[in-house]
């Protein structure tokens, strides 16, 4: 009797000490394996994806390749959906997230951002048959986007960006039947069938839709980008002293001009920092 | 099936018959629409240019696809032997296919310089994650069923309320719950274990009917006359009930494993590179999501079409086994 109770005590210690990370212990175990495990998305060129030598590339898992050069260790990807890691709770499965994440206040309570790396524009693309030519024109109309996204909250109106120096925005888009995907580009594949087959318009990134476009997709992309997007790298809650240290790297980085080479690299344009 | 000795008139011998299919067969590709298809560029001789030719031109393709239908028909029929109709139609079928596929203009570099990769990681992980988790299975199975079984009512209140849960759930959501769920317990996996665990568990849960089945059918008197020999349980068990159960239990579980490739995709999610999970993100750059999705379908198909042969001849060689 004594034992098993002293067992279910030790067991529920257990139970109570997990999922916390304590204060520094996930960069220690980072310095003392020398390696980050970094959780980034395959379905998102040009942001990550699978290249012609089928590995991870793109504009995120270079800076994510940069951020484990300056702490001066070793890098691992893996690739589980993205509402997997929105979900937070990782469980010191991966370090580290570098996949474009929008900092809103319903995910800061379950993850924490220390640092915006970049911004882009959220813009929308029609089919280009489609007459509609303002963001506006849009309103109770069938919209896609992917599930899950910062577009998607947008079009519900629930959306609220809370990093500094994101530009305010307004809603203009009311009362659309939002259709939610996968990710955007199965959005793009029924947008491309033709204007209002399965989709009047959809809402993505802009580099999306040009990179769609130099692929041949027959789309538009029409008005001015309808909101900014911060985007920040991504750890789990608990871990302060990690949270410094992605922030001094990233700041460094955006210093000494390193995130607008990348960007430039792979946008063609310095999205490193706001228009 | 059994050779039927009774012979009937065919019914592609019947004029009123073949009249009705022909008017079927119109009807349907009236409704399709055919007209601006090869066959209308075909026909343009006849009906003009196809995206001017109209109602006219619709009637027309319709009326020579159906023609070519109906003639085809009873060519079949007409085919001496059985095997050889199998054949042609099977042949048929895969043109038909593969002008489909050919229509969708799919660009063929890039599936040849992604193919390889496709199967090196994605076959290879579908089959391992999928071998790993049916021999699991397995034994969770025998052990289920014994338990399912027994006299004891712990155990097979335990037993019943797993197959029932595992059964009850769609296994995407039991990858998920495993995936997200065990972590919050204190243990922590990684993607291919919580696949492996979740298909195990899944496909353990149906095999247990399986083997329960297969140990019921053994007749009553062969437990009775081990237990006359003073075997016990497990005795009996091992050397006399479950030998003879196998043979039944085989074949279903060969189809498991050949609907489990299947769901292996459904680990997907979780972030493992198997076949599914490549057929979904290879193409994204570039946007051939068709090409890596209609790669992977081949491949899946001709997997299941070597597993579906293996398990016919395992399915022979334990009827031979029976009859001796």
């Amino acid at each position: 009797m004594k034992l098993s109770k002293s067992l279910i005590g030790v067991l529920l210690i257990g139970l109570l000490s997990i999922g916390m990370a304590q204060a520094g212990e996930v960069l220690d175990s980072i310095m003392a394996k020398k390696s980050i495990k970094v959780a980034t998305d395959a379905n998102w060129p040009p942001q990550s994806f699978i290249n012609d030598k089928n590995e991870m590339d793109g504009f995120d898992v270079d800076v994510a390749r940069e951020i484990a050069k300056r702490l001066g260790v070793g890098i691992e990807f893996i690739t589980p959906s993205w509402d997997i890691i929105t979900a937070g709770n990782w469980n010191r499965r991966w370090d580290l997230h570098v996949g474009s994440m929008t900092p809103t206040k319903k995910r800061a309570e379950k993850l924490a951002f220390p640092a915006v790396y970049y911004y882009t524009p959220a813009a929308v693309a029609v089919h280009k048959s489609s007459n509609i030519n303002s963001v506006a024109a849009l309103s109770s109309k069938k919209v896609g986007t992917g599930t899950g996204t910062t577009f998607e909250l947008y079009l519900q109106g629930d959306l609220s960006i809370d990093a500094e120096g994101a530009p305010k925005f307004k809603y203009q888009i009311s009362k659309p039947t939002i259709k939610s995907y996968e990710t955007s580009t199965i959005a793009l594949d029924d947008l491309r069938l033709g204007d209002g087959v399965r989709l009047d318009g959809v809402v993505s990134s802009l580099p999306v839709f040009l990179e769609a476009i130099e692929n041949g997709y027959p789309i538009k992309v029409i008005g001015q980008p309808i909101f900014y997007e911060p985007l920040a790298v991504t750890i789990d809650l608990g871990d302060q002293e990690l949270n410094n240290r992605l922030k001094d790297i990233v700041a460094e980085m955006r210093k000494d001009g390193t995130l607008s080479k990348i960007s430039k690299k792979w946008y063609g344009v310095d999205y490193a920092v706001t228009q | 099936m059994i050779q039927d000795t009774v012979t009937e008139e065919l019914l592609l011998r019947k004029p009123r018959f073949v009249l009705i299919i022909f008017a079927l067969a119109c009807i349907g590709f009236i409704i399709i629409d055919p007209s601006q298809s090869a066959v209308g560029h075909f026909l343009a001789p006849v009906i003009g240019d196809p995206a001017e030719s109209g109602i006219y031109g619709r009637f027309v393709t319709s009326f020579t696809l159906a023609l070519l239908f109906v003639l085809n028909l009873i060519a079949i029929s007409l085919l001496p032997e059985f095997r050889y109709q199998v054949i042609v139609v099977w042949i048929e079928l895969v043109m038909l296919f593969l002008t489909f596929f050919y229509s969708f203009d799919l660009s063929f570099t890039f599936i040849q310089s992604k193919i390889g990769f496709m199967i090196t990681q994605g076959i290879f992980t579908t089959l391992y994650v999928s071998a790993i988790s049916i021999a699991i299975a397995f034994v969770i199975a025998i052990i289920g069923a014994v338990a399912k079984l027994s006299s004891n009512g712990f155990a097979f209140a335990i037993a019943s309320f797993y197959t029932s849960f595992f059964r009850g759930l769609p296994l995407l959501m039991q990858v998920y719950l495993i995936y997200l769920g065990f972590p919050q317990l204190g243990f922590v996996i990684d993607a291919v274990p919580a696949g492996i665990i979740a298909l195990s568990l899944c496909y353990g849960a149906y095999m247990t009917e399986i083997f329960r089945a297969g140990i019921m059918s053994i007749d009553e008197g062969q437990w009775e006359g081990s237990r006359a020999l003073g075997f016990k349980f497990g005795l009996t068990m091992r050397k006399i009930i479950l030998p003879q159960s196998i043979p039944l239990i085989i074949p279903p579980t060969g189809n498991q494993f050949i609907a489990m490739l299947k769901d292996s995709s459904l680990v997907s999610v979780i972030g493992v590179w198997e076949l599914m999970f490549l057929a979904r993100t290879l193409g994204n750059k570039t946007f051939n999501h068709m090409e890596m999705l209609i790669t992977a379908a081949m491949l899946y198909w001709m997997m299941t079409m070597v597993l579906e042969f293996i398990q016919s001849r395992i399915e022979r060689k334990y009827r031979k086994k029976q009859k001796r």
